[in-house]
């Protein structure tokens, strides 16, 4: 057999250990009073409600039909009204399909008296918007939301001849003489447009508008004119919002919890490793070595290690997903170090016994874990945010198992990687050594 | 090859299908008239409210003034059960170590005002017991019944899935029987799940659609790695071999494996079961227990199943097989027989 060389052992370890340094630790820096974070560890993870506290609301249109132009209104209010409360670390998911919208966010980390009761209701209240004369809200109101017809961003060429982006408001009869009149009084001054008490533009004005179409022009991108398009949109809503569901967990409850999850997870492995080291020595401490790779892994796939990825919100089940992973990742190790003992005690040399052993249980490890990756996929479709299944039956009311899915998926992944690839590249890199070359140590016979 | 264990399986699969069936038919019986089904707010809709508090409260009290404020709001007309606990893990932000969980039995989500109420009212009737909102979760009910759809459309995708690889590996194992078998052992294992969360008066939720999912998955894969090593063993032994023998080696030379591995799950699993008993984390109680027995019962039902069923039925067919032969050449021995006779004539 090709030999691999006595030092890949250590090579291989110390990446581990790096690994699984900096995925729990994190790197950063300081620029003064500033901390830069490098590399993100534990303490960047985003908590899930579960274990943070936090409000999860489904809001649905009070009348059942409502377009995808609507939808998007609807949601550029929820997010204009989160961002009002100081909420931004919201997460949002639209269901066109059926018609609703999931707003999740934890709470506030200095906040101590949050009134989930009302941040809900505040959300769902009935969008309130206005034109004002002027750029306060004590301005008096020239037209309402159910004067307008409808917003849309428009792309096209303006007055000096360049293009840019705008928003085109469109009124309706009644609307379009009251802000004939408004335009009017306040040309050359402004008009201020708000949402609930919230100003999201402030426009001056240049002319008398009378044919009731006038045009938002500014420092717009796409972006920015699509979403005052919609806020405003939103505010000529022929409809309310209604709390379809709710759940809402206090702080309290779940910072224990992921008290405990650590100590969960600390206490399995150590049980695991006292168990391999036992049955089956030498492979069993190589198969805990590649676990903490593992780990490490699984960590940095959560937490946002590699800025390509982003971080991910991890609950409780997901939690109870690593460490399940970890229970199941030594399956490979095992039937492998079962292997090589079957062979071993056939009486073969030990390289042979090792060559013959790691080959031929690549195919019982991979078929084993077929199995979990079609589970975890399922999991990650069903109790995931907006995917296929929920096109036919609406967004989860809970995303906890999501989580569960997802750890169970990345823990398999990183099992090839560690359980199967690097503990092998140390299995052999080890045997190299004369004094770890007693069978004995890989469950055989004592050697003669 | 080394062999550990020396079990005769096969002699013994009529105990291992007795205790199975037993423990199924007692659970059966007190899911029927003891403890019936309980199913959660998640899927049937409804509404749970729960407040942490400190110090003695007076429960008749406290129920009373949830009822007045119930008849009070206008919207509101369901009737409530109460249930009282308490956490054992105190957290820094609250000291309150006490909960009471309202759960109203109308499967329409209780709006956010008619819960402010009852929990102004409370605090306002018992200002010494810091009652605060603990955790509330409010389902309507055509929501829960969407995701009961969702999950169940979820279980039957994975189900055929999961059919699909049996019959796509079995057919190089030991064909159509053996791939049935398989399943007879996955449903085995999800009775058990589901007795797991009757027994323990768990509400079915999406931690019972996960557990489900989660031991099919894992199931299946003991199974599968028993069937390769049957496989295995028959090609190298001789055909006159009894299929009994090369069963009962393939599962005594199995069990090392297929325990080991059960073991380091069961301890992940048992570590997690265990911290949050004493922290009282429910939701993960109804995780971990159901998770931990059904692994338990996958292993077993690989085992002590699957394989010693898979043999009944092949031994059976042979013999149906044999007695067709026989009957086959009776036949044709009388007919013959008669011929003669006609002929003779």
């Amino acid at each position: 057999m090709k030999r691999i060389g006595k030092p890949v052992f250590f090579i291989v370890f110390v990446i581990i250990l790096l690994l699984a340094f900096t995925s729990v630790f994190g790197i950063y820096g300081e620029n003064g009073d500033f901390k830069i974070t490098y590399i993100k560890g534990i303490n960047d993870i985003r908590w899930g409600i579960d274990i943070n506290g936090g409000v999860e609301a489904v809001f649905a249109p009070d009348n059942k039909d409502a377009t995808d132009d609507e939808m998007e209104s609807v949601k550029a209010i929820l997010e204009l009204r989160l961002v009002a409360q100081n909420v931004t670390d919201y997460e949002i998911y639209p269901d066109f399909a059926n018609d609703r919208i999931t707003v999740r966010f934890p709470w506030k980390s200095d906040e101590k008296d949050y009134d989930p009761d009302k941040a809900i209701e505040e959300l769902s209240a009935t969008a309130k918007l206005s034109f004002r004369s002027g750029s306060s809200y004590d301005g008096d109101v020239i037209i309402e939301g159910k004067d307008v017809k409808k917003a849309y961003s428009n792309y096209q060429q303006t007055a000096k001849g360049n293009y840019q982006h705008v928003v085109v408001l469109e009124l309706n009869d009644e609307g379009a003489d009251k802000f004939a009149a408004g335009t009017k009084a306040n040309k050359d001054g402004t008009i201020s447009i708000w949402m609930d008490e919230e100003c999201i533009s402030n426009p001056s004005v240049s002319e008398t508008i009378t044919t009731g179409t006038a045009i938002i022009s500014g420092s717009f991108d796409a972006s920015s004119a699509a979403k005052l398009a919609n806020t405003i949109n939103a505010g000529a809503l022929p409809f309310g919002l209604k709390v379809e569901s709710y759940s809402t967990i206090s702080p309290s409850l779940g910072s224990s919890a992921l008290e405990a999850m650590g100590y969960a997870s600390i206490a399995a492995l150590i049980c695991i490793f006292l168990f391999m080291l036992f049955m089956y020595k030498l492979p069993g401490f190589i198969a805990f070595i590649a676990l903490i790779g593992q780990m490490a892994i699984s960590i940095m796939a959560i937490s946002g290690y590699f800025p390509v990825f982003p971080s991910f919100t991890m609950t409780i089940p997901g939690i109870a997903g690593l460490i399940l992973s970890i229970g199941m990742g030594v399956d490979a190790n095992i039937i492998t170090a079962e292997r090589i003992k079957d062979e071993l005690w056939t009486g073969k040399t030990l390289d042979g016994c090792i060559r013959n052993g790691t080959k031929g249980s690549f195919s019982a490890i991979f078929d084993g874990n077929i199995t979990v990756i079609i589970v975890a996929v399922i999991l990650i479709l069903v109790f995931g945010p907006a995917n296929i299944f929920s096109a036919i039956f609406g967004v989860s009311t809970t995303g906890l198992i999501y989580a569960f899915g997802y750890t169970l998926l990345v823990g398999v992944i990183a099992n090839f990687i560690m359980g199967v690839g690097a503990s092998r590249l140390m299995l052999k890199s080890v045997s190299g050594y004369k004094f770890l070359r007693n069978k004995r140590l890989y469950g055989g016979k004592k050697s003669s | 090859m080394r062999q550990t264990f020396h079990i005769d399986f096969m002699k013994k699969s009529k105990i291992f299908f007795c205790v199975s069936l037993g423990i199924m038919l007692v659970c059966l019986v007190l899911n029927i008239f003891v403890f019936p089904t309980l199913v959660d707010i998640q899927f049937t809709g409804g509404t749970i409210i729960k407040y942490s508090y400190d110090g003695d409260l007076d429960t008749a009290a406290l129920e009373k003034t949830v009822n007045e404020t119930i008849e009070k709001s206008e919207t509101l007309n369901d009737t409530v059960t109460f249930s009282y606990s308490e956490n054992l893990a105190k957290s820094a932000q609250d000291s309150n170590s006490k909960i009471v969980s309202l759960q109203f039995t109308g499967n329409k989500a209780v709006s956010v005002e008619d819960k402010t109420a009852i929990t102004e009212a409370l605090q306002k009737a018992y200002p010494d017991n810091t009652i605060k909102e603990a955790s509330s979760s409010s389902v309507d009910a055509s929501k829960g019944t969407n995701f009961f759809f969702k999950c169940l459309a979820a279980v039957i995708v994975a189900a055929v899935l999961m059919i699909f690889y049996v019959a796509l590996r079995f057919r190089k194992i030991g064909g159509l029987s053996a791939g049935v078998m398989a399943v007879v052992a996955l449903v085995h294992d999800l009775i058990i799940v589901y007795f797991v969360f009757a027994m323990f008066r768990m509400p079915l939720n999406d931690n019972f659609i996960a557990v489900v999912l989660m031991i099919l998955g894992y199931s299946l894969n003991d199974t599968i790695v028993i069937y390769d090593r049957i496989r295995e063993l028959r090609r190298k032994s001789s055909p006159k071999t009894p299929l009994n023998d090369i069963v009962n080696t393939s599962l005594n030379q199995c069990m090392v494996r297929t325990i080991c591995t059960s073991i380091t799950t069961i301890i992940a699993i048992g570590s997690v079961l265990v911290v949050s008993l004493i922290y009282n984390i429910d939701s993960i109680v109804s995780f971990a227990l159901p998770m931990m027995i059904g692994l338990i019962s996958g292993s077993y039902s690989s085992l002590c199943i699957a394989a010693p069923l898979w043999v009944m039925w092949r031994n059976h067919q042979s013999k149906k097989k044999a007695a067709l032969k026989a009957s086959e050449s009776k036949e044709t021995s009388k007919k013959s027989k008669k011929k003669k006779a006609a002929s003779e004539k």
